[in-house]
C-alpha cells in the first residue's frame, strides 16, 4: 500500500514538474498539460518497472522513453503539432539528475571506484533513453514513408 | 484556391523560407526539420533547391550557373516550443497560403521580434520545476521548498548576469554552485531538508536534457554533423555541472 501510494505521489509531481518545464521552454498554451500527461506517462511506467517489478534501472528506462516517445508521436499526429512539443518537456523526468549529484558526491569523498560505478550507471541509464528515442523516431519514419510507399501504388493502380 | 508562393520571385520565396528557417533554428527545433521545411517551401513554388543547416549557421541554394543562394549565421540559440509549432503551421498552410511576399514577412518579422520572457517568469517556473523533481525523486514538503529556493537564486544569478553575455558552460557551472550552497545553508537551519534529494531536484533545470534529445533525433534523421555537436554540447553541459557541483563539495569538505 505504502508503495503504490509512494509511486502514485511521484508520478503526480512529474506531472506537474513536466508542466513547469513546459512553461520554462514556452510550450503552446493549450498543449501545457498534453505534455505534461506524456511526462507522467514516462515517468509513471518507469517507476512501475522499477520500483514495483523490480526491473533493472536501465531497461525501465528504456521502456519508459518508448512509452513517452510513442505517445508524443501520437499526440503529434492527433492535435497537429510538431513532436518536440511533447517529447522535449516529457523527456525530462527521466534524464537522471540524482545519480549525477550522488556520483560527484562520492568523488569529493574520495570514494574513487563508488564515484565511478555511479556515474557509469547514470550514463548507461542516458544511453537507455537515447536507445529509446531512436527506436521510436526510426520507427516513426518507417511508419510515414510507408505510408507514402502505399498511396503511391495505389495511385498506380488506379491509372 | 491557388497558393500566392507561385507567383513570387526565386530570390522572395528564397526568403521567405530561411527566415521560417532561421526563426526554427533560433527556437531550438532539430536540424532536420529546419531544413526540410525550407525544402518544403521552396517545392511549392517548384524550386528544387538544397538547404544545408548545422546548430550554428543555414546554408539555402540551387545548382544553377545563375542561381541564388542565402546564407545566414545563428549565434543565440534559446527555447521556444510555441514559435516552432507556429512556424509549422505556416509551412503547413503553404499551399494555400494567401499572403503577399510583404505580408508574409511582416508576419514572420512579428513573430521574431516577440519579447522573451521576463527573468520573473524564468525564474519562478524553473523554482517549481526543481521544487516538484525533488517530489519526484522522493523528496517531502521541505525539500521541496529547498529545490524551489536554489533553482529560483540560480536563475536570478543567471538572469542578473545575462546582460554581459557569459557562455552557457560558465552559466551552467555557476548554478550548480548556487543550488549546492543554498540547499547547504537550508540544511544547517532547517535539518528535515535533505541535502541530495534538494541538489538532485533542483539541477534539473540545468539538465541540457533538450540537447539530447535533439541530438539523438538529428543521428536519427542522418544529420551526422549537428547530431554530433548536439550531443557535444549535451556532455559540455553536463561536465559544467558536475564541476559546479565538484567545487562546492570540495569547499565543504575541507
Amino acid at each position: 500500500m505504502n508503495l503504490v501510494l509512494t509511486i502514485v505521489i511521484k508520478t503526480i509531481c512529474s506531472f506537474f514538474g513536466t508542466v513547469a518545464f513546459g512553461k520554462i521552454f514556452n510550450c503552446p498554451r493549450n498543449c501545457l498539460f498534453k505534455a505534461g500527461f506524456v511526462g507522467a506517462v514516462g515517468f509513471g511506467v518507469y517507476i512501475v518497472l522499477l520500483s514495483g517489478f523490480g526491473v533493472s534501472s536501465m531497461l525501465s528506462n528504456f521502456a519508459g522513453t518508448v512509452a513517452l516517445s510513442v505517445c508524443s508521436e501520437i499526440f503529434a499526429r492527433w492535435y497537429k503539432q510538431p513532436v518536440p512539443v511533447f517529447s522535449i518537456p516529457g523527456v525530462i523526468p527521466l534524464v537522471p539528475g540524482l545519480p549525477l549529484y550522488r556520483a560527484m558526491n562520492y568523488t569529493m569523498q574520495n570514494g574513487y571506484s563508488m564515484g565511478m560505478h555511479t556515474f557509469v550507471s547514470a550514463a548507461l541509464d542516458a544511453t537507455a533513453i537515447a536507445m529509446g528515442i531512436l527506436l521510436v523516431s526510426g520507427l516513426a519514419k518507417v511508419y510515414k514513408t510507408s505510408k507514402r510507399l502505399v498511396a503511391q501504388v495505389h495511385f498506380h493502380d488506379r491509372l | 484556391m491557388e497558393s500566392t508562393i507561385a507567383s513570387m520571385s526565386k530570390e522572395e520565396v528564397l526568403k521567405i523560407s530561411l527566415t521560417c528557417g532561421k526563426l526554427l533554428l533560433t527556437s531550438g527545433a532539430e536540424t532536420y526539420r529546419v531544413e526540410d521545411t525550407m525544402t518544403r517551401i521552396c517545392a511549392e513554388r517548384g524550386m528544387h533547391i538544397a538547404a544545408v543547416s548545422t546548430p550554428s549557421w543555414i546554408m539555402v541554394g540551387d545548382e544553377n550557373v545563375d542561381g541564388t543562394s542565402m546564407v545566414t549565421r545563428v549565434t543565440r540559440r534559446g527555447t521556444d516550443l510555441t514559435l516552432i509549432s507556429e512556424v509549422n503551421n505556416i509551412s503547413y498552410h503553404m499551399p494555400r497560403w494567401p499572403h503577399s511576399f510583404a505580408e508574409t514577412m511582416a508576419i514572420l518579422d512579428e513573430l521574431s521580434s516577440r519579447p522573451a520572457p521576463s527573468p520573473l517568469y524564468s525564474m519562478i517556473w524553473s523554482g517549481f520545476a526543481g521544487g516538484f523533481f525533488a517530489g519526484v525523486i522522493g523528496g517531502g514538503i521541505w525539500d521541496f521548498l529547498a529545490a524551489f529556493l536554489g533553482s529560483f537564486l540560480s536563475m536570478a544569478f543567471i538572469a542578473l548576469v545575462r546582460p554581459f553575455r557569459p557562455s552557457s558552460f560558465w552559466e551552467t557551472t555557476m548554478a550548480g554552485v548556487i543550488i549546492c550552497f543554498v540547499t547547504y545553508m537550508a540544511h544547517l537551519f532547517i535539518p528535515e531538508v535533505t541535502m541530495e534529494l534538494a541538489i538532485g531536484g533542483g539541477i534539473m533545470p540545468y539538465l541540457p536534457g533538450m540537447a539530447f534529445t535533439n541530438g539523438i533525433r538529428d543521428f536519427m534523421a542522418g544529420d551526422l554533423i549537428s547530431g554530433t555537436s548536439r550531443a557535444g554540447e549535451a556532455i559540455f553541459l553536463v561536465g559544467g555541472i558536475a564541476i559546479g557541483i565538484a567545487a562546492f563539495l570540495g569547499i565543504m569538505y575541507l
